[in-house]
């Protein structure tokens, strides 16, 4: 959500905070509960301060916007505040991006993307140029953005007998949308009308869209100047190759080669793809609640932290609300002990394929694990994510002895190399962040093992995407030994050499444990050192097409 | 044969019993004031949760009403004691009592099931509360203001 900047929304600390980036100088000015921003290239004197006027993000990023002097067109400060780690970073390193790109959103990107959804009714309002006039019907998510218009529900309950009928009776108000009282659609684009990647049906919409704000009511079936963009189906088969020929990564950037979503906040286009959906009773609010108001709730930071969960929904009680009858046969349906990992429904349907604001996230679209998925589109399935240091080739026989899921063609290397190594070694970008920081989720240590985690995890400090180096960091820190190990991980190249080397040093000198033992598929011999030519092999065969992962 | 009660008698009956009443009900509201302090000291959620703010304006409105109707009973009572010729009705005595009930327990029981930000049912009382308290205290400035 994007609110105004005050001391209360803004970072603490932020006054006379110095950052550097791309060749330039930033210091930040406090005047009273103002804040300004002065700039210089190096060597020169600051400019006047721009006046920091809104942040989007509350509670995982931050990113403040500034005047600019043209109406109401925004300019971005180049930082982020990643709000866990209590750090700024250049918000280019906080996306998963080509490292070559210093600067994605800048002059007018608030304007003219973010707004669109990070406020309530928003008007881009576009004048020449790059000069906006936006406007807002309310900053943040406000009651409206869920539960449509409220003006005659107002009106009308002004009467208080009016108030006591419906109190006292199980209807819900008719001059209300409740999305938690729909199904399916009707409910799941309350929140699909953001959390979707979606586009417009043709330029009178756009136009439309752009100086009225979204026509869209919650409780409507679709999303009227707009719709859900689902790379697989049949409809809107001509705006697609519209799309498809004028922004050519369109696809690419969000989506899996079978169509399934691969950023976060997009969840509605996974939630519409899952068989679920179409029994028509599934939606969002199957599992999630944004007003803490059922019994036994969480606290609201718990609640915050864990996806705005219902209580229990972190469980198998998710599923089973429809699936009652897996509870009897759950360890024959799973082949895992019932208490284990492997008998929870998320990490096999859901597994954590998905990326964005720095971690990897469940995929919303409820599927089953399958090697092909792998070896064809580059997906991590849901079994070598928990199973690390298992090859293809193990996981492709248990699928089909458990499900008679036919056994692909693999290569030699998906037969002798775990696949978790492949991924974040010779994995393109997308792979290897997800692995990045799944070699650091505590279910798949506990399976997989934590000793030969530690030179995969060492290595990707070094890596060229500034994402995947976050979260390998992230990750070691999870790790016996190297809890406390400070890192930054938007320092230079020399800089991030000079980390590696002092971490490998501390990992095998200090923490390695001299009698740990390696599977020959993590590629370590008993020293704990690389199959170097192997692991050699594999670094130049990594996959260096850019990925840019358009959450 | 029914025994007739002396007026003075009854005028002085009916002031007696808005005192005991007024001071009954004052112990009542001033221990439900302490009631609510230690809600608050607590900090039970049922109480003091951004969510129960409704059933906390409940509680405090049933606090306030019931200490200062308390008071007004005895006020009530003590102005007959100490004006001359003042007649308190019985149908204002009594009418003074119930307002003092009704409209402190339709503040508390519109409080303990609240709607989002409406009160429960209990709230009703209030205006039938109100109505008498109206009542009572216009008909006690009447009555004082004939006398001469």
């Amino acid at each position: 959500m994007t609110q105004v900047a005050a001391p209360s929304s803004l970072p603490a600390n932020m006054d006379q905070l110095e950052l550097a980036f791309n060749g330039i100088e930033y210091k930040v000015e406090r005047r009273h509960d103002a804040f300004f921003v002065h700039k210089r290239r190096e060597g020169a004197s600051y400019s006047d301060g721009q006046q920091i006027v809104l942040v989007t993000g509350s509670h995982t990023l931050q990113v403040p916007w500034l005047e600019t002097g043209q109406g109401r067109t925004l300019e971005q400060f180049p930082f982020a505040y990643i709000v866990a780690e209590k750090m700024w970073a250049p918000v280019s390193q906080t996306f998963l991006m080509p490292p070559d790109l210093k600067e994605y959103y800048s002059i007018g990107a608030w304007n003219g993307a973010c707004m669109d959804c990070h406020v309530t009714q928003g008007q881009s309002r576009f004048v020449q140029g790059n000069t906006w006039d936006s406007q807002v019907a309310e900053f943040g998510i406000a009651c409206e953005a869920c539960h449509s218009e409220g003006a005659e529900h107002i009106a009308l309950n002004r009467n208080p007998i009016r108030r006591f009928k419906i109190h006292l009776t199980t209807k819900s108000d008719p001059t209300m949308t409740n999305p938690s009282r729909l199904k399916g659609p009707g409910s799941g684009l309350a929140c699909g009308q953001c959390h979707s990647v979606w586009a417009f049906n043709n330029m009178t919409d756009k136009i439309d869209f752009n100086r009225h704000g979204a026509s869209f009511r919650p409780g409507q079936h679709d999303l009227a100047q707009r719709f859900v963009v689902q790379p697989s189906t049949v409809d809107h088969s001509d705006q697609k190759d519209f799309i498809r020929r004028t922004e050519p990564d369109f696809f690419g950037n969000r989506f899996w080669g079978d169509g399934m979503i691969r950023v976060t906040g997009r969840e509605f286009n996974g939630v519409q793809a899952s068989p679920c959906f179409r029994g028509g009773e599934f939606s969002c609010i199957s599992c999630h609640e944004m007003h803490l108001d059922t019994p036994d709730h969480a606290d609201v930071k718990t609640w915050a932290r864990t996806g705005q969960l219902k209580p229990k929904m972190d469980s198998n009680a998710a599923c089973l609300q429809c699936h009652k009858d897996m509870n009897a046969r759950l360890v024959a349906h799973t082949h895992h002990p019932a208490d284990s990992s492997g008998s929870s429904c998320y990490n096999c349907h859901m597994p954590r394929t998905t990326f964005g604001l720095l971690h990897a996230m469940r995929s919303h679209q409820v599927s089953s694990p399958s090697v092909k998925e792998s070896i064809t589109y580059g997906r991590p399935n849901a079994c070598n994510l928990c199973h690390l240091d298992q090859t293809l080739a193990w996981t492709a026989q248990k699928l089909h002895d458990w499900y008679s899921q036919p056994i692909p063609e693999l290569s030699p290397d998906d037969q002798t190399i775990a696949a978790g190594i492949q991924w974040i070694v010779k994995g393109d970008a997308g792979q290897r962040v997800l692995l990045a920081w799944g070699l650091g989720w505590e279910p798949a240590q506990k399976i997989a093992g934590r000793d030969w985690l530690y030179p995969y995890l060492i290595y990707s400090l070094t890596d060229p995407y500034a994402a995947v180096r976050f979260d390998a960091w992230k990750s070691l820190q999870t790790l016996p030994g190297f809890q406390n190990f400070s890192f930054n991980y938007t320092g230079t190249d020399r800089l991030l050499s000079d980390a590696a080397a002092r971490a490998y040093e501390k990992w095998m000198h200090e923490v390695r444990d001299p009698n740990a033992v390696y599977r020959p598929e993590t590629l370590l011999d008993s020293n704990g050192r690389w199959q170097q030519d192997i692991f050699q092999r594999l670094r130049t065969e990594r996959d260096d097409k850019r990925i840019f992962l358009a959450e | 044969m029914m025994r007739s009660i002396p007026r003075a008698q009854t005028i002085k009956k009916n002031a007696h019993r808005n005192l005991r009443f007024g001071w009954w009900s004052l112990l009542v509201f001033l221990s439900l004031g302490g009631a609510l302090e230690t809600l608050h000291g607590f900090k039970i959620g049922w109480y003091v949760d951004v969510g129960n703010e409704t059933r906390r304006l409940m509680f405090t409105l049933a606090h306030a009403h019931g200490t200062l109707l308390a008071l007004i009973n005895i006020a009530a009572g003590l102005t007959v004691r100490k004006v001359d010729r003042f007649e308190l009705r019985q149908s204002v005595s009594f009418a003074l009592i119930w307002a003092a009930i009704l409209l402190p327990a339709g503040f508390f029981l519109g409080g303990i099931v609240i709607y989002d930000g409406d009160p429960g049912l209990g709230v009703w009382l209030v205006p039938v509360g109100a109505i008498l308290l109206f009542y009572s205290v216009a008909r006690i400035a009447l009555d004082l203001s004939k006398i001469k």
